[in-house]
C-alpha cells in the first residue's frame, strides 16, 4: 500500500517536474520568439468605432502600446462611434498603404464591404473582437466559452427557473451574437427559464440611463417581489444601469450578468449586497498587445492562426475577492478606475 | 420682376443704413480683411498639407477626399439654401438643425422599404417622400407658426430621431440593391460614382441658385424681407420652399450614405455639427458674407482635407473635432463682427 502509494507519488512527480520543464520551455520559447518580434520601420494603421468604453480604450491602448513597444509607427485613428467617419478613415487609410491594418469592433455590415477592399489592396488584415472571413487572424476572448459560462451561472443563481430580462440591442455586433447563441443554447436546457417578451435593447450613447429606465420600468409593471430573476446583456455598461435600477427599487433578487469586466461592474460584483452577481471579465490590453504581436509574426513570415483566444475570468459573488483584484489593478496601473 | 431689381432688393443692406458712409467703408473694409483673412488660414492649411502631409495631392486621394465629402456636400447645400432664404442672421435667421437627423430616418426608410423587398424607384421615392414630409414639418412651424427656425427645426430634429428610432429600434439596418452598388463600386473617367454624384448636385444647385430667377429672389427674401415684400415677392412661399428643399436634400444624402455604410446605422445626428460648419464656413466665400453654392463646395472639401490630412500627418484624429469647434466659432465671431450691429439684430 505504502510502496503504491509512494511508487505514484513518484509518477506525480515526475510528471509534475516534466510539466515544469514543459511550461518553462514553452516560457523559454516564447520569450525567445518575443525578442525576435520586431515591428521596425513597419506603418500599421489601427482602427476603432469608438474609445467610449474601457474595454475599447484598453484595447486601443494595447494595441498602440504594443506597436511602440516593437518599434514600428502607429496610425491611430478612433471614430467617435461614427460609422461614416471609420469608413473615411479606413479609405484613406487604403490609399497611405501601411504595413499591416488592424481593425477593432464595428458593425460587421457595414465594415466587411470595406475590409474587403483592404485584402484587394494586398494589406494584411487583423481584426481585434470582429470575425470577418477578410482577416488574417482576429485576436479576441473566446466568446463562445464566455457566452456559455456566463449564462450557466445566470441559471445555477435562478435554480434552473425563473424569468431573464435580455438586452438585445447589439445582435449585428458578431461577439454579441455569439455570447447571445450561447446563451440561448445553454437555456434550451432549462426549460423553465424563460426571456421575457419582447427582448430590452441596450443604446449607444446614454447606455446606462436608457438600461436604468428599462429595468425601472420593467420592475414598475411587475410588482411582484421574484416575477423577475435575471438581467443579462452582452456587454456590462448595460449591466451597470439594470444593478443601479434593482437596487434603487428595492428589488435586490433581480441578479445582474454581463461580459466585458469593466473595473465599475467588478467592483459592483464584489459588493456582497449589490444585484451585480457576475461578470466575464475579458482583458482588452492584452488582446490589444497580442494582435499586435501576431502582426510582427505575420510580416516576418511566421505562421498565423485565424483566431488567437485570450483568456477571460468568470467573476462571481464567490471569487470576486480573489478574481477581481488583478483585473482591478490592471486597470488602475493603466490610469482608468 | 426682372433680375435688376432682385439684385437691388437683395444687395447688402448696409447699404441701406443710416449710417455714416465713413463707418460704412470701415465695416467693409474690415469685412473684406476678415474673408481675405479666412480663405489665406484656409490655403495656408491645405499648402501645409501638399508640402508635408505624404500623398495628399495623389489624384487617387484628392477623389477620395471628394467622395468622403458627397454626403456633407448635399446635406450642406440644404442647409445653405435655408440660410440664403431666411437670412444668415444666426440666432433668428434660417437654419435647418433637423437636416442630419431627418437623413437618418430616409435612411431608416431607404433601407426598410428596401430590405421588405421593393425595388429601388419605391425606396426612393418613399426616401424622398419622407425627407420633403419632415422639412415641410419645419415649413410649417417657421412659416405657418413663426416660430424662430432655430427652436424650430430643433423640435422637428428630435421628431426624426425619435422617428427613426421607432423605426429601426436603434439597430443596424442592411441594405442592398442595384442602385446602392452602382453607387458604391460604379465610376466614370476614373471618377466614383459617388464622387460623381457631388459633382453633380453642385453644377445643379450653381445654375438653381446663382443663374435664375428664383434663385436671386431667395437672396433678396433672406437679405431684407421687407424690400422683397415690397417688391411683390411672396416671402413665405419662398422661406418654406427652403425647408422642404433642404428635406429633399436630406433625403438624397441618405440614400447616398446607405450606399457607403452598405446599412442604415444609427447616429446620423452626429453629422450636424460638420453641416453647419460647412454651410457657415462657407459664408466666408462671398463679399456679403451669405452663403453661396461655391462657397459651401469649398468649405465642405476643406473639412474633408482636414480630416484627411491630419490622418495622413499622423494627428491623433481627436483634434478634427475640436478644430472644426474652433473654425466655426472663429467664423461666427468674425462674420458677427463684420457685419457689426446688424448681424444682432
Amino acid at each position: 500500500m505504502s510502496n503504491k502509494q509512494s511508487r505514484s507519488h513518484g509518477i506525480l512527480k515526475t510528471a509534475a517536474i516534466a510539466l515544469a520543464a514543459a511550461c518553462s520551455l514553452q516560457f523559454v520559447l516564447s520569450a525567445a520568439q518575443a525578442q525576435e518580434l520586431s515591428l521596425k520601420g513597419k506603418r500599421i494603421g489601427v482602427s476603432i468605432v469608438g474609445t467610449d468604453h474601457y474595454w475599447d480604450l484598453m484595447a486601443f491602448r494595447g494595441i498602440q502600446d504594443e506597436i511602440k513597444a516593437l518599434g514600428g509607427e502607429a496610425i491611430a485613428l478612433d471614430a467617435g462611434r461614427k460609422d461614416q467617419q471609420q469608413i473615411a478613415q479606413l479609405q484613406t487609410l487604403i490609399a497611405q498603404k501601411p504595413d499591416a491594418i488592424v481593425e477593432v469592433l464595428g458593425n460587421l455590415e457595414v465594415l466587411n464591404p470595406w475590409l474587403a477592399k483592404i485584402r484587394e489592396a494586398d494589406i494584411p488584415l487583423f481584426t481585434v473582437d470582429t470575425a470577418t472571413p477578410h482577416a488574417i487572424n482576429n485576436t479576441t476572448s473566446n466568446n463562445y466559452n464566455i457566452g456559455a459560462e456566463i449564462a450557466l451561472q445566470m441559471v445555477a443563481d435562478m435554480g434552473g427557473k425563473g424569468n431573464v430580462l435580455v438586452f438585445n440591442g447589439f445582435y449585428s455586433v458578431p461577439v454579441c451574437k455569439i455570447r447571445y447563441d450561447q446563451m440561448k443554447y445553454v437555456l434550451s436546457s432549462f426549460p423553465d427559464v424563460k426571456i421575457v417578451e419582447p427582448e430590452l435593447r441596450d443604446v449607444i450613447p446614454n447606455t446606462v440611463q436608457a438600461a436604468y429606465s428599462n429595468i425601472t420600468d420593467m420592475l414598475t409593471k411587475s410588482p411582484e417581489k421574484g416575477s423577475l430573476n435575471a438581467v443579462w446583456a452582452c456587454w456590462d455598461v448595460p449591466q451597470i444601469g439594470a444593478t443601479q435600477a434593482a437596487e434603487a427599487a428595492g428589488r435586490q433578487e433581480l441578479k445582474t450578468y454581463g461580459i466585458d469586466g469593466s473595473p465599475e461592474v467588478i467592483k459592483m460584483v464584489m459588493d456582497a449586497k449589490s444585484p451585480a452577481a457576475a461578470v466575464a471579465a475579458q482583458q482588452p490590453y492584452e488582446i490589444g498587445k497580442t494582435s499586435v504581436q501576431n502582426v510582427a509574426k505575420f510580416l516576418a513570415g511566421q505562421k498565423v492562426p485565424p483566431f488567437t483566444f485570450v483568456p477571460a475570468v468568470l467573476i462571481n459573488k464567490e471569487n470576486a475577492a480573489v478574481t477581481g483584484k488583478p483585473f482591478l489593478d490592471a486597470a488602475e496601473k493603466a490610469g482608468v478606475k | 420682376m426682372t433680375a435688376t431689381t432682385m439684385k437691388a432688393a437683395g444687395t447688402d443692406t448696409a447699404q441701406s443704413e443710416k449710417q455714416p458712409r465713413v463707418q460704412n467703408t470701415g465695416k467693409r473694409l474690415g469685412a473684406a480683411a476678415v474673408r481675405l483673412g479666412a480663405i489665406a488660414t484656409f490655403a495656408l492649411i491645405l499648402l501645409y498639407f501638399a508640402l508635408f502631409a505624404p500623398g495628399f495631392l495623389s489624384s487617387f486621394n484628392l477623389i477620395n477626399v471628394v467622395e468622403q465629402s458627397a454626403i456633407l456636400g448635399v446635406l450642406a447645400f440644404g442647409m445653405a439654401v435655408v440660410i440664403i432664404g431666411g437670412g444668415s442672421n444666426v440666432t433668428e435667421g434660417g437654419i435647418d438643425l433637423s437636416i442630419a437627423a431627418n437623413m437618418g430616418l430616409c435612411a431608416a426608410v431607404f433601407a426598410t422599404v428596401l430590405q421588405a423587398g421593393y425595388p429601388d424607384a419605391v425606396a426612393l421615392l418613399a426616401a424622398i417622400a419622407c425627407g420633403i414630409a419632415v422639412g415641410t414639418l419645419n415649413a410649417v412651424a417657421v412659416v405657418g407658426l413663426g416660430i424662430l427656425p432655430l427652436l424650430a427645426s430643433l423640435a422637428v430634429m428630435n421628431i426624426a430621431a425619435g422617428a427613426e428610432l421607432t423605426l429601426t429600434q436603434n439597430t443596424v439596418v442592411g441594405a442592398a440593391s442595384p442602385l446602392l452598388a452602382f453607387l458604391v463600386s460604379g465610376s466614370f473617367l476614373g471618377i466614383s460614382a459617388l464622387a460623381w454624384c457631388l459633382i453633380l448636385f453642385s453644377a445643379i444647385m450653381l445654375v438653381f441658385i446663382h443663374k435664375t430667377t428664383f434663385g436671386l429672389r431667395l437672396y433678396a427674401v433672406g437679405g431684407h424681407p421687407e424690400a422683397a415684400r415690397a417688391a411683390g415677392i411672396n416671402v413665405p412661399l419662398h422661406v418654406g420652399f427652403t425647408y422642404l428643399f433642404s428635406g429633399f436634400c436630406a433625403a438624397i444624402a441618405s440614400v447616398l450614405a446607405v450606399s457607403r455604410l452598405s446599412a442604415s446605422t444609427p447616429g446620423s445626428g452626429e453629422m450636424l455639427l460638420s453641416v453647419l460648419a460647412a454651410a457657415l464656413l462657407g459664408t466666408v466665400f462671398s463679399r456679403r458674407l451669405v452663403p453661396t453654392i461655391g462657397g459651401t463646395l469649398l468649405s465642405v472639401l476643406f473639412i474633408g482635407f482636414l480630416a484627411n490630412g491630419f490622418q495622413l500627418l499622423n494627428v491623433s484624429s481627436y483634434w478634427v473635432n475640436g478644430v472644426q469647434g474652433a473654425l466655426i466659432l472663429l467664423v461666427v465671431a468674425v462674420t458677427s463682427f463684420a457685419r457689426g450691429p446688424e448681424a444682432s439684430r
